[in-house]
């Protein structure tokens, strides 16, 4: 894939932590990518990764206290969205970069009705007049594919089904055309049918304006089918950055090919899903060393001792691991490890 | 929704059967007999047998009862024991009186205790939000005969800006209403703060924040409206309280409504002076329940089925 220009959002060096009675969770703990125009950036790891909060962070919405955006920067169009005063931040949300949240049950609210809840986001950043905004929210809950979307617009989140639910987020997302749309797992709580009905739609919608798109899942299916490249996440860190055939076709990082094991392949007769073994490190506390270590069939001396950078493997592939670079030994066959 | 407000209006009729019948045996639980009560002191045992004979007094307590059950029906509650006047009567005069007292109660109760609530919760643990918090602790557990006696004092007998006592005027509604509707208003004021915090966590709380929302738009107009649907039930149970109270604001005060009626009906021992007012006082309870649990089920009905 060839560098386009700018990227319009460019995260470097990104920390997220949340100070608790229990010590300092560093749920997100240095992250980089970076995001073109009309480009589809895929985000997977395994639950409590850090997923959601990288994604939150990028528009200050964590809940503060107990979390708190530790360090790094998240450039936007060459803008630090960090450090930037709440007011502009604020006409940056939902207007130029936009979310659907991983809860499609609990994120609309209750008592208002869906329509005037995609309306108030249009009023506010495009300045439309009450009329003009209404219609174009009804338009919007049409281009989702909500049938009857006049009558639906008046009624309350308690009288639409889950799908239609996350159509309606998606909707507010895309009602004032963002330039960048975080979408945290937009499926997942949706059946397989309308789970395609709305990948299709995304990105209809992101050829339409060529916005660029974060899709964050752990569904690797999503992955290959609407993303360009993969940042795969482990215990607060990117351990692999790559084109999305590449992740598929050679994965570096042995998290990654413990991922891509662990999917069901259809071609051969293989009942039984590999699962990685072993659990995550606490984010509470994190080793010194690699954070795979402890799972990982390949580690060396050096991977608990030391952490190991997210390095250049080639000009598209970067990876966070020891077997990578010139400090690995190559003896593989360490005691106690399969 | 319309089945459940018939449902709920049929759910009454037991309970309203229920309060005639705790008010009848109130004439059975006093101490002696009531003939010899309403026929006075040195009444002859002829005019006594009389009376009894009159009220029914000889027949078994569950004719009574039925009897008392039919005349209270036909909008019979006897007479006076002290003027011979229908109990109903004077009900009718002074009942207008307290619901006024009770409904401007109700009103500061609302007003003051949602205000202060929101003041609170949109700085959690600020001076502000402590400050708030610790004088609605005080109004919980001030008396209300002490805070009333105090606000009189000030307010009419030191700053004379406020009348003492009586009920002419809308400046006469003033401290009696301040002095009943504090306590709830105390209560509410937590019971919003508690709810708006417990509401600003929300997942859809976050979906107004990242849309862009002001703060001010995010509170009032997404926070509000959920927080207060707890609140309600809090608020209708605020006004059975107030009720209640106001039995001693209208002493303190010497307002001239039910529930002074009723503690002098008590201590001239006019029976079914008191039997009268507190049958409708508790009625007064019951319709307000009523209207509670049906607005409360409007409010809440979209959240439930979520
Ligand atoms: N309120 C909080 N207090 C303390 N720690 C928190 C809080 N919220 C999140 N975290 C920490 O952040 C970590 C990352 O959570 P995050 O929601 O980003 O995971 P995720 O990758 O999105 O997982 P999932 O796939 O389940 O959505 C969690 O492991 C948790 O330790
Ligand atoms: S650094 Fe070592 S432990 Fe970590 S993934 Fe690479 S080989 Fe495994
Ligand atoms: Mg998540």
């Amino acid at each position: 894939m060839k560098e386009r220009n700018k990227p319009i959002l460019e995260v470097k060096g990104l920390k997220t932590h949340f100070t608790t009675k229990r010590g300092v969770s560093k749920a997100v703990d240095g992250i980089d990518f970076t995001l073109h125009k009309g480009e589809t950036l895929g985000i997977v790891g395994e639950s409590g990764c850090g997923k959601s909060m990288t994604s939150l962070s990028i528009l200050r919405l964590i809940p503060s206290p107990p979390g708190k955006i530790a360090g790094g920067s998240v450039l936007f169009k060459g803008r630090d969205l960090v450090t930037m005063p709440e007011d502009e931040m604020r006409k940056i949300r939902g207007n130029e970069i936009s979310m659907i949240f991983q809860e499609p049950m609990t994120s609309l609210n209750p008592v208002i009705p869906v329509g005037e809840q995609i309306a108030e986001a249009l009023r506010l950043h495009q300045k439309m007049g009450k009329k003009a905004a209404w219609d174009k929210s009804v338009e919007m809950l049409k281009m989702v594919g909500i049938p009857s979307p006049e009558k639906r617009a008046k009624q309350e989140p308690f009288q639409l089904s889950g799908g239609m639910r996350q159509r309606v987020m998606i909707a507010m997302a895309l009602a004032c055309t963002p330039e960048v749309l975080i979408a945290d797992e937009p499926t997942t709580a949706l059946d397989v049918t309308i789970q395609a009905q709305i990948l299709e739609l995304i990105k209809e919608l992101q050829t339409k304006i060529g916005m660029g798109v974060i899709m964050i899942t752990h569904d690797l299916g999503v992955v290959a089918e609407t993303c360009d490249k993969v940042a795969v996440m482990y215990a607060g860190n990117i351990v692999e950055h790559a084109s999305t055939e590449q992740i598929f076709a050679d994965p570096k990082h042995p998290y990654t090919q413990g991922l891509l094991n662990s999917l069901p392949k259809i071609h051969e007769d293989q009942e039984e899903l590999i699962t990685i073994d072993g659990s995550v490190p606490s984010p509470y506390n994190m080793p010194a060393g690699c954070r795979f270590a402890s799972r990982c069939p390949y580690a060396e001396d050096i991977c608990a001792a030391h952490q190991p950078d997210l390095v250049s493997y080639s000009e598209d592939i970067k990876v966070r691991c020891w077997k990578y670079t010139d400090k690995w030994t190559g003896k593989r066959d360490k005691e106690g490890v399969v | 929704m319309l089945m459940f407000i018939l449902r709920r209006i049929l759910q009454t009729i037991p309970v309203i059967i229920g309060v005639t019948f705790v008010v009848f045996f109130i004439m059975q639980l006093v101490p002696g007999d009531p003939a010899v009560l309403l026929a006075g002191e040195g009444a002859s045992k002829e005019t006594i047998e009389a009376i009894r004979e009159q009220l029914g007094l000889n027949q078994p307590l569950y004719i009574q009862y039925f009897e008392y059950l039919t005349n209270v029906f036909k909008g019979d509650l006897g007479v006076s024991l002290k003027n011979s006047q229908p109990v109903l009567d004077e009900i009718l005069v002074r009942l207008p009186i307290t619901i006024e007292l009770a409904f401007f109660s109700i009103i500061i109760t609302i007003v003051l205790g949602m205000a202060a609530g929101i003041i609170s919760a949109v700085k959690p643990y600020s001076l502000t939000d402590v400050s708030v918090m610790l004088v609605a602790l005080l109004g919980i557990s001030l008396p209300s005969f002490w805070f009333g006696l105090m606000l009189m004092y000030f307010f009419s007998v030191k700053l004379q800006i406020l009348p003492v006592a009586g009920w002419d005027s809308l400046l006469h509604v003033i401290l009696p209403a301040i002095t009943l509707g504090a306590g709830g208003a105390a209560i509410v004021a937590r019971m919003t703060r508690s709810s708006m915090l417990e509401v600003i966590r929300q997942d859809y709380i976050r979906t107004a924040r990242a849309k862009g929302l002001r703060e001010r738009i995010i509170i009032y107009k997404h926070a509000l409206r959920n927080a207060l649907i707890p609140v309600i039930t809090v608020v209708g149970l605020q006004f059975g309280a107030l009720l209640g109270g106001t039995v001693l604001v209208e002493s303190i005060f010497a307002i001239n409504g039910l529930g002074r009626m009723i503690v002098d009906a008590i201590r001239m021992r006019d029976l079914p002076m008191v039997q009268g007012g507190v049958l409708f006082a508790s009625l007064i309870f019951v319709v307000v329940n009523l209207f509670v649990d049906v607005f409360y089920r409007f409010f809440n009905k979209r959240i439930e089925l979520n």
